[in-house]
C-alpha cells in the first residue's frame, strides 16, 4: 500500500517561493496527475515527494509514517526525470539492470523483467546501444524502462514529464501503456506524474492537482476540473474558452424565467444542474443571458456585481442565419475563420457587442459531417447551453491579461 | 508574388558522408501557409536553411518566382526570419530592434518610421515602443520577432520552430494569432516544427520528411483522412494499427483479413487488388471511427444502415474523460490493443471489463502493407 500526504509544505530558493503551503492526498493505487505551467513549481513537489529536496516547512508522509527527514532511497520509489540522467559509459541494458542488481534482486527475475519493458517501449533490439547512439526519445524511454523495473518492491511509480520528447503516435501508445499497467491487476501502482499537457493530464488521471506560481488551485477529478473550475486559470488552462464581460442579475421579475423553461435532459446536464443555481447576465447586449452557477461562486455574487462568464469553444453550438429570437444565450455574426484541425473544425465567428467587434471561437468535430455547411462569410448565431455557461467573480482586466498570458 | 520551388535539391554533409537531405523536388504557392515536418534529423530544418540560403545546396535548384538563387544571400531574398529563441536584442528599446534592420539597409527615416509603426501595430505592440523587450513574456518578444520580419516589407517568412519556446498552453492561443496575421497580411510562410498538432491546426499545406525524404505533401485534411504511409499515419497520431494477413479475396476489390494470433477476420478494401492472399498487412483506423455498441445491441431493428459496417468483439479496459471527448481503451482476445474516442457528453455508460461489440465503416480502415523493418512499425498496436 503506498498513500501519500503533504501536510503545509513550502519551499523557497532564496528570495523565491517555489512552494507556499502545499497540502494533498494521493490515495492507494491512485493515478494522480500534477499539471501546470512550465515554472509553476510541479517539479519541484515532486523531488520533495521522492526525497531529492527537504521542504522548508511542512511534512511528507508515506502510509501515515512522517518521511520528511529520510534520503530518497529509503524511500524505495521509482522515478523517472525529465532529464532521463543514462549512465553514459553503460549500454542501454546495462543502465536498465543496474537498478535490479543494486538491489540485489534474483537476476533471472531482473532479466525476465528487463525483456517485458523493453518490448512495451519498444526498445527490443537495441541492447548494446549506449546513450549518446540514442535519440531523445529513446532516452527517455530507457529511464522510463528503469524506473519500471523498481516497481516490484515499491508500488510508487514517480513520473517527471515522461513523454515530453516523443512523437505523436508513441506518446499516444504509451500515455496507454502507463495508464493500463498502473491498473493492471498484478501491479496496481500509485503513480504521481507531472505534465505540462492537460489532454495528457486527462487522458490517464484519476484526480488532478492543478498548480500555478507555486501554489495548489484545484484538485479535482478530470470531470469536476473541466465543468466546474476554481478560476479563470483553470478554465483557460483545460481548453480553449470565449469569456465575456457582464454584470450579475438577481431581479424579482427578470425577463427570462429560466425556471419555466424546459430543460436539456441528459443525465449529464441534470447532475450539472443539482450541483448549481442559475443566475442571469447582462452582457450589455440587450439580451438576458443564462448560466448554472456552482451553488458556492452563486452566493457569492451579488445584484449588480461584475462578474465573467466563459464558455467553452467546444460547448459553444451554430446554426446558419439569424436565431437570436429562438436561441437562448446566443449571439448573431459572421464566420470569419474555418479551419480543420484533425479531429474537430475551428470556426471563428465575428459578433458586436456594444458596437466592439467580438470574436468567438467555436469548435464541433469533423466526423460530425455538419461542418459542411459552416463556410467562411456565412452568417451564423452562435449560442451555449446554460449548463455549461461558467460564472466567475470578475477578477479584473490585469488578472484576465496575467492569466491569458498574451505578453 | 512569391512562389518557391525547389528541384531535385540534394544537401550531404561532411564530404557527402551525412545525407541530410536527399534528391527533393516541391513547389509552395503564393500565400501559402507550408510546414515542414517530420522527426528530429528528417532534414527539414536543413531543407529551410536552404530556401533561406544560409546553406547552399549540393545538387539541384532553388528557384523564387521562377528564378534560381543560387549565390544570391539571404538578405536579399526578400524574406523575414523568425527563430525560436527570437534573438531580439535586450540592450535595444522594441522600437530599436524593429528598426534596427531598416536602418541597416538604408532606407530613408520617414520610410523607417511608417514601416516600424505599422509592423508593431500590426502585432498589437505599438504601445510598448519605448519600452524594453524585458517587459515581455515569452509570447510578447515572438510578437516583437514577427514585428521585425514584417517590417522589412518581406513577402516571404522563414519560421524555425517559432512556437517552439512557448508553453504548450501560451502556444495553443498563440498558434491561432500567428496564423491570422500571416494570413490576413498575405504572406507566404514556411513554418518548421516536429508538432503535428501544431501543423495540422496553422498549415495550409504539410510536407512531412522523414530521412531526407519527402513522404508526402498535402492539406491536412488530404494527410488526415488519406495517409500514404504507416508513419505518416502514425505520426499525425489519434491512428489504431492492428496486423495481420489476407485470407481470402472476396469480389469487388475487397478482401478478408485474419488479425494476428486468433484476433477477429474482418472485411476490408482492396484498392487496385494490390495484396495477394496470405499477405502480411496492417490496417490502421482512426479513433473516432471506433463505434461501440453494448453486447446484445439489436441491429436487425435499428434503422441505421448497416452496409460495409464491420463488426466484432472487444473488452473493454478502462475509460477517461478529456474533456471535449471521451476515451475508451479497448483489447482484443489476442492482446492487441486500441482505442475509441467519443464526444465529451457521450451518454453511454461502459465499465471497464465490459464485452463491447465494435464497428468500423469499411471506408474508415486504411490498409497498408506490413514493413519488413518490424522494430518501430509493428509493436503500434
Amino acid at each position: 500500500m503506498v498513500k501519500i500526504e503533504l501536510k503545509n509544505i513550502s519551499k523557497s530558493y532564496g528570495k523565491f517561493k517555489a512552494l507556499k503551503n502545499i497540502s494533498l492526498d494521493i490515495n492507494d493505487k491512485e493515478y494522480y496527475i500534477i499539471l501546470g505551467p512550465t515554472g509553476g513549481g510541479k517539479t519541484t513537489l515532486l523531488k520533495i515527494i521522492s526525497g531529492l529536496v527537504k521542504p522548508d516547512e511542512g511534512k511528507v508522509l508515506f502510509d501515515d509514517i512522517d518521511v520528511t527527514e529520510m534520503t530518497s532511497g529509503e524511500r524505495n520509489i521509482g522515478f523517472m526525470f525529465e532529464n532521463y540522467a543514462l549512465f553514459p559509459h553503460m549500454n542501454l541494458i546495462e543502465n536498465i539492470s543496474y537498478s535490479g542488481r543494486v538491489n540485489a534482486r534474483d537476476p533471472e527475475m531482473t532479466e525476465k523483467l528487463v525483456e517485458q519493458v523493453l518490448m512495451m517501449t519498444l526498445l527490443t533490439g537495441r541492447n548494446k546501444a549506449r546513450p549518446e547512439e540514442l535519440s531523445g526519445g529513446m532516452k527517455q524511454r530507457v529511464a522510463l524502462c528503469r524506473s519500471l523495473l523498481n516497481l516490484e518492491q515499491t508500488r510508487l511509480l514517480i513520473l517527471d514529464e515522461p513523454l515530453k520528447a516523443l512523437d505523436a503516435g508513441l506518446r499516444m501508445k504509451l500515455r496507454r501503456e502507463l495508464l493500463l499497467m498502473a491498473k493492471s491487476e498484478q501491479l496496481k501502482l500509485t503513480v504521481i506524474h507531472v505534465t505540462n499537457e492537460e489532454q495528457e493530464a486527462m487522458m490517464v488521471a484519476d484526480r488532478i492537482a492543478v498548480i500555478n506560481q507555486g501554489k495548489l488551485i484545484q484538485v479535482g477529478t478530470p470531470h469536476e476540473i473541466y465543468y466546474l473550475p476554481k478560476n479563470l486559470f483553470v478554465a483557460n488552462f483545460m481548453s480553449e474558452i470565449n469569456y465575456f464581460d457582464g454584470k450579475c442579475i438577481k431581479e424579482e421579475s427578470p425577463k427570462w424565467n429560466i425556471y419555466e423553461e424546459s430543460l436539456q435532459k441528459d443525465k449529464f446536464y441534470e447532475e450539472m444542474r443539482q450541483k448549481s443555481t442559475p443566475m442571469l447576465i447582462d452582457l450589455n447586449t440587450g439580451v438576458q443571458f443564462a448560466a448554472y452557477v456552482n451553488n458556492k461562486v452563486y452566493d457569492d455574487i451579488n445584484h449588480g456585481d461584475k462578474i465573467l462568464l466563459v464558455s467553452r469553444a467546444n460547448h459553444m453550438k451554430i446554426r446558419l442565419g439569424n436565431r437570436i429570437n429562438q436561441k437562448k444565450n446566443a449571439f448573431f455574426g459572421k464566420i470569419i475563420r474555418r479551419k480543420f484541425m484533425g479531429v474537430f473544425y475551428r470556426f471563428e465567428v465575428v459578433t458586436k457587442i456594444v458596437g466592439q467587434d467580438k470574436i468567438i471561437v467555436v469548435t464541433i468535430p469533423a466526423t460530425s459531417e455538419v461542418h459542411n455547411k459552416f463556410k467562411e462569410k456565412l452568417e451564423v448565431t452562435v449560442y451555449f447551453p446554460k449548463e455549461l455557461g461558467i460564472v466567475f467573480k470578475h477578477p479584473g482586466q490585469k488578472i484576465i491579461k496575467e492569466v491569458l498570458k498574451l505578453e | 508574388m512569391p512562389t518557391i520551388e525547389l528541384v531535385d535539391v540534394t544537401k550531404t554533409f561532411d564530404e557527402g558522408k551525412v545525407l541530410a537531405v536527399d534528391n527533393i523536388t516541391l513547389k509552395i504557392n503564393d500565400g501559402d501557409y507550408v510546414f515542414l515536418l517530420g522527426p528530429t534529423g528528417c532534414g527539414k530544418t536543413t531543407t529551410l536553411r536552404m530556401i533561406a540560403g544560409l546553406e547552399a545546396p549540393t545538387r539541384g535548384k532553388v528557384l523564387i518566382d521562377g528564378k534560381n538563387v543560387e549565390g544570391i544571400p539571404p538578405e536579399d531574398r526578400d524574406m523575414g526570419f523568425i527563430f525560436q529563441h527570437f534573438e531580439i536584442f535586450d540592450h535595444l528599446t522594441v522600437w530599436e530592434n524593429v528598426t534596427f534592420g531598416l536602418e541597416m539597409r538604408g532606407y530613408e527615416d520617414d520610410y523607417i518610421i511608417e514601416k516600424a509603426e505599422k509592423a508593431l501595430n500590426t502585432v498589437g505592440l505599438l504601445d510598448y515602443a519605448d519600452e524594453y523587450p524585458s517587459v515581455f513574456g515569452n509570447p510578447g518578444l515572438q510578437k516583437l520577432g514577427i514585428a521585425r520580419a514584417i517590417a522589412t516589407g518581406a513577402k516571404i517568412l522563414i519560421m524555425d520552430e517559432p512556437l517552439g519556446s512557448l508553453d504548450p498552453k501560451v502556444s495553443k492561443v498563440f498558434r491561432h494569432e500567428l496564423r491570422n496575421l500571416i494570413k490576413d497580411l498575405g504572406l507566404t510562410a514556411i513554418h518548421v516544427t516536429h508538432n503535428q498538432e501544431e501543423a495540422m491546426a496553422i498549415a495550409d499545406q504539410i510536407i512531412i520528411m522523414r530521412a531526407g525524404r519527402i513522404l508526402q505533401m498535402g492539406s491536412p485534411y488530404d494527410l488526415y483522412e488519406s495517409p500514404n504511409s504507416i508513419f505518416v499515419a502514425n505520426f499525425l497520431g489519434e491512428t489504431n494499427f492492428l496486423q495481420g494477413f489476407v485470407l481470402k479475396l472476396l469480389e469487388d476489390a475487397k478482401m478478408e483479413m485474419w488479425i494476428r494470433l486468433g484476433g477477429p477476420k474482418i472485411i476490408c478494401n482492396n484498392l487496385n487488388l494490390q495484396f495477394n492472399l496470405d499477405d502480411n498487412i496492417i490496417i490502421a483506423f482512426r479513433f473516432e471511427d471506433v463505434y461501440l455498441f453494448p453486447k446484445g445491441y439489436d441491429f436487425e431493428n435499428s434503422t441505421y444502415d448497416w452496409a460495409g459496417v464491420q463488426l466484432f468483439e472487444a473488452k473493454l479496459e478502462a475509460s477517461r474523460f478529456v474533456g471535449s471527448t471521451k476515451r475508451f481503451y479497448l483489447s482484443l482476445d489476442n492482446g492487441d490493443k486500441f482505442l475509441s474516442i467519443k464526444s465529451g457528453s457521450y451518454e453511454e455508460n461502459f465499465s471497464p471489463g465490459d464485452d463491447l461489440i465494435i464497428g468500423i465503416h469499411i471506408d474508415d480502415i486504411h490498409v497498408f502493407k506490413a514493413p519488413s523493418d518490424l522494430l518501430y512499425e509493428t509493436s503500434l498496436s
